[in-house]
């Protein structure tokens, strides 16, 4: 056997299994990648091209061009979350999780390589619906490192989440009910379609309490050049959610949830 | 490094309570030498595969010690502990999304061996199991004995000095039992350590050196099958693990 320091077998193992979720999703993009950006590509046809008249200019925007950031941002929240949880469910319910979990690795090189399929996912689909609204509408990128934080910070957090979520999970009605009750709505109220100028008590103060209003801020900021609040707030609590998120998946980790009895 | 001179495996008041209050490991001691061919026989929810997973890290013990080639089996020294075994479970848990050849490469990087050199030993595993025509096809589309020689060959892949089996044989045609038995034997033959449970008493005449039987999260009984025959008065290994469950 090629001898290696014995830091080093825990690296190769993340490495392997990076590598696999990473195939997973590209090996599945049927199913993975093109139903998400058809979705919003759809959802940019439809209200932003043919109903976008109607509105016109929403914060000194055509609508076409504002609800672009925000739609972005649903597919790579989405993907990010739905790829982990049913990745790591399916492991743990088809028992081949087993294998890299007696493996010389530990908590952390889990995490990192599980995660690595939901960020590589939630990325390509993010960088493909912002190349095929091109297609429909021109849209600036104002600051292209605010949209790149932005866009990583939620595919972590939500990856992370989708992670804790796979593995508490004991039947997968219980991941639709995070993903379909908890995070679709949360994305819904977080103002990818309107502008939060545009509401009246209580929406507005709810929707500042939705996380994710702060994640499609920061992207639009990063696209549109424009911002309901401060960007450093928007962006500080994206990363600071992506922090919390990572925290929680490696404690879940660590503590042996679902993998370890 | 595995320390030199150290038994294979050895388990020091072992304990394990899973919720609900069931007590699968009650104080357990067992200790396996390096080189030999050692049977773990019990009845059903005698502890085995608890004891088993708690080997390779994947149920924790409440308390005791578990060694492996005189590396702790959980916190630190647990890499060198993990890489020493390999691991074959009794139920056939493959990876779907990722053919026979890749799986086994997988299997080898996570136990961290170099790309090449995993790809390399997975051939040889392939051709060792007679799985070779099947390499690009999906673990869902062999048959069960081909599933079962596929386990086998993903436990070995890394070259672990300690080959833990629970029961290896369990559901295959008598063909393939004998076949998978000669593989075992020339395992051993070559140098590594062999820990198999089965539900087979033949079996665990037929291959193993030494036997422990378990029973109540506890080793009853533990010697070579000649000498447990003498010690029980018995015929057979059989009559022994008959006494024992208090049949």
């Amino acid at each position: 056997m090629t001898t290696a320091p014995l830091a080093a077998p825990r690296w190769r193992g993340l490495a392997a299994l990076a590598e696999r979720e990473v195939l997973r999703v590209l090996r599945l993009w049927t199913q993975t990648i093109v139903p998400p950006v058809v979705a919003a590509v759809l959802f940019i046809v439809v209200f932003g091209v043919a109903l976008g008249n109607s509105i016109r200019v929403i914060d000194g925007f055509p609508y076409e061009q504002f609800i672009v950031p925000g739609l972005v941002l649903m597919g790579v929240a989405t993907s990010a979350f739905g790829n982990n949880a049913t990745s790591i469910y399916q492991a743990r319910n088809d028992g081949f999780i087993e294998d890299p979990a007696s493996s010389p690795m530990g908590p952390t090189q889990l995490l990192l390589g599980y995660l690595a399929g939901g960020v590589a996912r939630s990325l390509l689909i993010g960088g493909l619906t912002l190349a095929a609204a091109r297609i429909f509408v021109d849209y600036p990128v104002e600051d292209p490192l605010v949209l790149a934080a932005a866009l990583i910070g939620t595919s972590l957090a939500f990856s992370a989440l989708g992670a804790v979520v796979g593995l508490h999970s004991t039947g997968w009605e219980q991941q639709n009910v995070v993903g379909n009750l908890v995070i679709q709505p949360l994305v819904f109220l977080g103002g990818v379609f309107y502008s939060i100028e545009a509401l009246s008590q209580p929406w507005r103060a709810l929707t500042h309490a939705d996380p994710i209003f702060y994640m499609v801020v920061a992207a639009r900021h990063g696209t549109l050049g424009s911002s309901e609040v401060p960007v450093a707030l928007s962006l500080g609590i994206t990363l600071g959610l992506a922090a919390a998120m990572l925290i929680w998946a490696w404690v879940t980790f660590i503590r042996g949830v679902g993998i370890r009895t | 490094m595995i320390a030199d001179g150290a038994p294979a495996l050895a388990c020091e008041g072992v304990h394990k309570t899973f919720p609900g209050g069931v007590e699968a490991l009650a104080g357990l001691d067992l200790a396996i030498p390096e080189g030999s061919f050692f049977g773990l026989l019990g009845p059903n929810g005698a502890g085995k595969t608890t004891l088993i997973r708690s080997v390779v890290g994947l149920t924790r013990p409440d308390a005791g010690a578990i060694r492996v080639f005189g590396r702790r089996a959980w916190g630190e020294g647990a890499t060198a502990a993990r890489r020493a075994i390999g691991y074959a479970p009794q139920e056939v848990a493959l990876d779907r999304f990722v053919p026979v050849r890749e799986s086994l490469t997988l299997h080898g990087r996570y136990f961290g061996m170099s790309r090449a050199d995993a790809r390399h030993r997975a051939d040889e595993m392939l051709m060792a199991f007679d799985l070779s025509a099947k390499a690009d096809d999906y673990a869902h589309h062999l048959s069960g004995g081909m599933r079962r020689r596929l386990l086998l060959a993903r436990a070995l892949l890394h070259r672990p000095r300690l080959v833990i089996l629970d029961e290896p044989t369990a559901g295959v045609d008598l063909e393939l039992r004998y076949d998978l038995w000669a593989y075992i034997r020339s395992l051993h033959a070559d140098g590594s350590t062999i820990l198999l449970t089965t539900h087979y008493i033949e079996e665990a005449e037929a291959l193993c050196e030494r036997v422990a039987f378990i029973r109540g999260g506890r080793i009853v009984a533990d010697g070579p099958p000649s000498d447990l025959r003498e010690r029980f008065g018995a015929a057979r290994l059989e009559d022994v693990y008959l006494q024992l469950v208090g049949r």
